[in-house]
């Protein structure tokens, strides 16, 4: 079960994530935003598809038999994204998470963790940090 | 953003409001490889104690970034945000869907980054707490 002594562990990156003009333009139609800057020859990525990346980085977590988190009984707390610059297509990115900080507060387990998303070349492009509520199973 | 003008604390960003049904939530899980079951199955979602499907809170923080994004015109001024999931956007199994109503306003000013505070409500209720984006407008 995940405790407080987890805080500080980190996780391999993810494989190499390819931002390419089709997933952003299929991401932009899927929350419904038209922007042009998300189009054309040059498209860059809407500042949330970050979380499309850095969701294969929370993989690790309920993937973590030692911590025992279950993705169906995760809830999302709360979401920061700070950019270097906007992701792009035609970006080689990886995704490196950490755990932050654990409290566990009656049945549920309160997890901080940070995402740095950078390029395979090793420039960094940003940070994803975020609150997981995981609800414990009752006995 | 108005071209010539720079944007002054309490400035208001235009609002506008947009409907979030199933077909949306099905396609931002695929569009995103967000899979948590809580939000297409109610089977899952109350289990977990929620009344319903509720809708993605990372879906919820794209539509309110779009007032940003749409004022700012070109999204590359976003550097930074952030918000709280507070309460959960049920996205009942209709045609309607739940209607989601975004409002913003220049909080503060420091040299050419601005600060959006967002309000992000379904219905009368306030689904995102303290979000806020950070804009180049320099």
């Amino acid at each position: 079960m995940i405790d407080e002594s987890h805080a500080g562990r980190s996780y391999p990156p993810t494989e190499p994530y390819q931002v390419t003009a089709v997933k952003i333009a299929e991401f932009a139609a899927a929350i419904g935003d038209h922007n042009p800057a998300y189009g054309g020859d040059a498209p860059i990525a809407p500042p949330t598809f970050a979380a499309v990346i850095a969701g294969r980085a929370w993989e690790a977590l309920w993937d973590d038999e030692e911590l025992g988190l279950q993705l169906r009984r995760i809830v999302h707390g709360d979401q920061r994204i700070s950019f270097r610059r906007p992701l792009r297509a035609g970006d080689t990115v990886t995704a490196t998470l950490t755990i932050d900080k654990v409290r566990t507060r009656g049945a549920v387990d309160m997890i901080n963790s940070s995402v740095l998303l950078a390029t395979v070349d090793g420039e960094e492009v940003g940070t994803a940090s975020s609150t997981f509520l995981h609800n414990r199973e009752e006995d | 953003m108005a071209t010539s003008t720079m944007p002054a604390v309490g400035d208001q960003l235009p609002a506008f409001s947009t409907r979030i049904t199933r077909e949306t939530l099905v396609r931002y899980a695929g569009a995103s490889g967000d899979f948590n079951p809580i939000h297409f199955s109610a089977y899952h979602a109350e289990r977990l104690g929620l009344p319903g499907v509720i809708a993605h809170g990372m879906l919820t923080l794209a539509t309110a970034l779009r007032a940003v994004t749409d004022w700012a015109e070109d999204p590359a001024r976003v550097i930074n945000c952030f918000t709280r999931f507070t309460k959960p956007v049920l996205v009942p199994d209709d045609d309607d869907g739940a209607e989601l109503t975004v409002t913003g306003k220049i909080t503060k000013l420091v040299d050419d980054i601005a600060t959006v505070q967002l309000d992000v409500r379904c219905g009368e209720d306030k689904v995102l707490g303290m979000a806020t984006a950070e804009v180049r407008v320099g």
